[in-house]
């Protein structure tokens, strides 16, 4: 690697600006770049009424949230008893967040089925985007006999829904023992269609040919050439597949249902749906504060990723690469 | 032994389109060749077989003595400067120059050594943690630059390194290359598609057109003799005047033969007469350089026209004239051309010559002038197969 990092000081660092005046900066300059709406050419009012589309819309998709939000702090009484989007007394958010990590009625634990997920969502997910990054690449800078065929079917492949093929996939997994193990859903949830999709659209159009010809003859072999070249380009595009193939594992119901009976593999969203069945049918007193707050938990790690992630997704990777 | 010798080179492409056709070509150890021609004549085409980025239809690329149809580009002891240059946007200047090193497992010390000496030849020096990004275009094309001579390779490729750099820069940077290619001494190809790049900076000059080698030889040797057409258009700039013209015998008398150009008459001298002597009583083709026509008519040859369009250049004035002639080699002086400024001047206001002058002459367009021309600086092609006629 390279042993001179530190920028020579007579030359004019770009750095002399901080990160937050630069950010700035970009944003002033991001705005100044485009169009004003005025310049649209739209009728007069069509804005407005855009406008008022999308807050419907976004207002559509955040109740839910706020929902569960509100009904976290609740108790099993409060939550049926008073108006959904807003607090009640007695404050239970904290009691609610403890009782979530302690054994119910011996059904198997939140935490040991948050561990599992974690663990079914960053194995598989992690597994996927891998072999994404692999066969994108293979798809995108390779011509080999074949190639448009295999990277059709992996598209079809897309096509086929879960449930039409539950039988198959039972019958397959009992004969290759994956009923109740944990690869059972780790390993097809290592095989995500639309992440090698992305990455071959995404290596095609951010990793210039030039670039890995130029590897080539500077004497790296193909290996180098997609770690030490290829790969940190690819990262935006990467970024998206991890995203997906994560969050996918992580609400996968279907899957973990039908390969495991054995409580202590469930996942949440298994866990949370033998939760609220009981609910339902035995009426018990304490399952409904912890599944809302079961549900707030569920989904804030991906959000969390979903902001961890974002910083990645940048566009001028390529500036200064190739001209033109 | 030649460091790159092409035998018999040829690209079909699948779908059916021959870029390049049995192109045979030698490049001696130190020799700077450039590979010149329009814009899909295959030039780029052959470079990239040479790098091994191409497959090979038939023919062999030798480097070295040794065929190197199979084996791989990072096998083949070349560098490459691509048109784009191609930087790792992600790597440090130092990190790209040093790349191929750390491929081929050059010491830590050694390779600081040499990339700070790669470096400095090219004033990169001060450069070294910038990225890519941080870079004005010259100093991405010395990069890119640095990148191919770290490697000390006894083949230097390059895909017009210059073409995205602005005019001054350019020019700077040819003299440039040629530095660092003579303080290299590895063999050069160098493709461009600018015949003045291509004349100023290259030891030989092989023209391309359709895949197909037009000529091989010194810059001096391609204006002075060029061997069809094409070349005598392409090489110079303004293009050469051609015009349709027969060749008769003056009055009969064989002693003194005559080019008639529509309805003027130029008298050879007896050297170039026997010269053309096979083409007596045919059609040619006579070019004329620019330079080659001087204002003012002296006595014996000259040539009426009126001026049309003049373009101040400053050190010297382009005048575009027409004459009673016809323009021949059309079409192979539009492929020349492409969509230059001539070729648009020529066809809006319909001159069909043009002539460097003196930017003292005072000359209108309008104006009616006589140019001398010495016919011993005449050129003769066939007018059926375009090439030249040397006698």
């Amino acid at each position: 690697m390279t042993t001179v990092t530190e920028r020579p000081a007579a030359s004019p660092a770009p750095s002399a600006e901080s990160r937050r005046d630069r950010r700035r900066r970009e944003r002033i300059e991001e705005q100044d770049a485009a169009i004003p709406v005025e310049l649209y050419g739209l009728k007069r009012g069509t804005v407005p009424v855009l406008t008022a589309c999308c807050v419907l819309f976004a207002v559509f998709t955040l109740v839910p949230v706020a929902w569960i939000i509100f009904n976290a702090t609740k108790t099993q009484a409060n939550i049926f008893g008073t108006f959904g989007f807003w607090f009640a007394r007695p404050f239970e958010f904290f009691h609610n967040f403890r009782m979530l990590f302690e054994n119910v009625d011996d059904d198997g634990t939140y935490i040991q089925w948050f561990g599992n997920t974690a663990l079914y969502a960053v194995l598989g997910g992690g597994g996927a985007t891998a072999l994404a990054a692999f066969a994108g690449y293979g798809f995108a800078m390779f011509r080999f006999r074949g190639s448009k065929v295999l990277f059709y079917i992996i598209i079809g492949s897309l096509l086929v829904p879960i449930g039409a093929i539950t039988l198959p996939l039972y019958l397959v997994y009992a004969k290759a023992h994956l009923i109740n193990s944990i690869w059972g859903l780790i390993l097809p949830s290592m095989v995500a269609p639309v992440g090698v999709y992305l990455m071959r659209t995404y290596i095609g159009l951010s990793v210039p040919r030039e670039l890995v010809d130029a590897a080539r003859i500077d004497g790296a072999g193909e290996a180098r050439i997609f770690f030490k070249i290829a790969l940190p380009l690819m990262v935006p595009g990467l970024m998206t597949v991890l995203l997906l193939s994560v969050v996918g594992v992580w609400n996968n119901y279907f899957l973990p249902l039908i390969i495991f009976s054995d409580n202590n593999k469930f996942p949440l969203t298994v866990g949370m749906g033998l939760w609220s069945q009981h609910a339902t049918t035995s009426g018990d007193q304490n399952l409904y504060p912890l599944i809302v707050m079961g549900g707030l938990v569920t989904i804030a790690p991906l959000i969390i990723l979903f902001l961890i992630l974002q910083r990645y997704w940048r566009s001028g990777m390529l500036l200064g690469s190739i001209a033109n | 032994m030649a460091a790159i010798a092409l035998s018999q080179l040829t690209k079909v492409y699948a779908t059916g389109v021959k870029a390049l056709d049995a192109l045979d070509l030698e490049v001696a150890d130190g020799e700077f060749v450039v590979l010149v021609g329009p814009s899909g004549c295959g030039k780029t085409t052959a470079l990239r077989m040479v790098a091994g980025l191409e497959r090979i239809t038939s023919g062999t690329v030798s480097l070295g003595g040794q065929v190197v149809n199979d084996v791989s580009p990072r096998r083949r002891d070349i560098a490459m400067v691509f048109q784009n240059y191609a930087l790792y946007p992600h790597l440090s200047v130092y990190s790209n120059i040093g790349f191929a090193l750390e491929n081929a497992k050059v010491g830590k010390a050694e390779r600081d050594r040499r990339i700070r000496a790669a470096a400095e030849t090219l004033g990169l020096g001060d450069l070294l943690g910038r990225k890519p990004k941080q870079l004005s275009g010259g100093q991405r094309q010395r990069v890119a630059m640095g990148r191919a001579l770290v490697r000390e390779p006894s083949v230097f490729l390059m895909d017009e390194p210059l073409s995205n750099l602005d005019a001054k820069l350019r020019v700077q940077m040819r003299t440039e290359v040629l530095r660092v290619h003579r303080s290299l001494g590895a063999a050069t190809l160098y493709v461009t598609h600018d015949q003045t790049e291509a004349m100023t900076m290259g030891d030989r000059v092989a023209v391309l057109l359709g895949g197909v080698l037009q000529q091989y030889d010194t810059p001096r040797a391609l204006y002075d003799r060029p061997a069809n057409l094409f070349v005598a258009t392409f090489i110079g700039s303004p293009s050469m005047n051609l015009y349709e013209a027969g060749l008769s015998a003056d009055g009969g008398s064989v002693a003194r033969p005559t080019v008639v150009l529509g309805s003027q008459r130029l008298d050879l001298p007896a050297p170039v007469a026997a010269r053309v002597a096979a083409y007596q009583g045919r059609k040619v083709v006579v070019g004329i350089r620019p330079e080659d026509l001087v204002l003012g008519s002296g006595s014996g040859s000259g040539l009426a026209a009126d001026v049309r369009l003049v373009e101040m250049l400053g050190s010297e004035q382009h005048v575009y004239f027409s004459i009673d002639a016809t323009q021949a080699g059309q079409a192979a002086a539009g492929a020349a051309a492409g969509e230059s400024v001539e070729a648009a001047i020529l066809a809006a206001s319909a001159p069909n010559g043009v002539t460097r002058l003196d930017p003292g002459v005072e000359v209108r367009p309008g104006d009616r002038v006589t140019f001398a021309v010495d016919p011993a600086r005449l050129y003769f092609f066939d007018p059926d197969t375009g090439q030249a006629i040397t006698g």
